[in-house]
């Protein structure tokens, strides 16, 4: 399986954002990736972004803005359920990008 | 689900009310520390929680577990809808019937709750069934049985 590290992210790097990477973890298993998760809130994300552990970031609360330097999604769709498809197949797009870009 | 978590047709008139209310049957019961209701209310002036699932409308407030003893949900069926800002766009106003009060304790090992408590959220028959439900019982038995 291949490997993606993802940095999701809300307001208080702990509930929803766990919901976000459950669900990220389940969804992108079945496509074949082995997904690795990360919680933080939105003032910690520009660190961690920039340590160069992350593939990705997903947040549900706003970013602070910055330079992050990998791609940043909107994942509110994964709270409400409603047009949760077009993001998992936009997160998937995405790391086929990264991929063929390494 | 602990069925003391739990109350129906409930007349309350803002989400501070709501969260008040259910807070401190969490804390009777020890689930959550004394600190808990005050930090859920700051938290939902500064990051609201209320979500529209197509045309339902729920919230789920919660807090940093350091407030939490025991994971724990309580609910609310309100009488009549009470505005929660929404978590995607704060300006705007929803009107909620459901509440489910969220003491979450340790996240990364709760992830599988979490994941089971969202398709909860985002499931509109599930929400129906709550809305309509007769009594505590029937609530406690239709979460049970997404949420188990």
């Amino acid at each position: 399986m291949k490997k993606v590290s993802i940095l999701s992210v809300c307001g208080s790097g702990t509930v929803t954002s766990s919901m976000v990477a459950g669900k990220l973890k389940e969804k992108l298993r079945e496509k074949g990736y082995d997904v690795f998760t990360t919680e933080s809130r939105p003032t910690e994300a520009l660190n961690l972004a920039k340590s160069g552990r992350f593939d990705l970031i997903t947040y549900t609360s706003p970013l602070v803005p910055g330079d992050y330097g990998i791609p940043t999604l909107n994942a509110f769709a994964c709270l409400t359920g409603i047009g949760e498809e077009e993001f998992l197949d936009n997160v998937l797009k995405t790391i086929e990008k990264i991929s063929a870009d390494k | 689900m602990d069925l003391d978590l739990i109350k129906i047709d409930l007349n309350l008139f803002t989400d501070r009310a709501v969260i008040k209310e259910l807070g401190t049957l969490m804390e009777k019961k020890n689930y959550v520390k004394k600190s808990y209701v005050e930090a859920v209310l700051k938290r939902e002036e500064k990051l609201p929680t209320g979500l529209n699932i197509g045309g339902t409308c729920v919230a789920i407030p919660h807090t940093d577990p350091v407030h939490v003893n025991d994971a724990a949900i309580a609910v609310a069926r309100l009488n009549t809808p009470v505005k929660f800002h929404s978590m995607i766009d704060p300006i705007q106003e929803l009107d909620v019937k459901l509440v489910f009060l969220l003491a979450v304790k340790n996240p990364k090992e709760q992830v599988d709750l979490l994941t089971k408590l969202m398709a909860l959220f985002q499931n509109i028959s599930v929400l129906k069934q709550i809305e309509i439900a007769a009594n505590k019982e029937t609530i406690a038995a239709i979460i049970d049985r997404v949420i188990c």
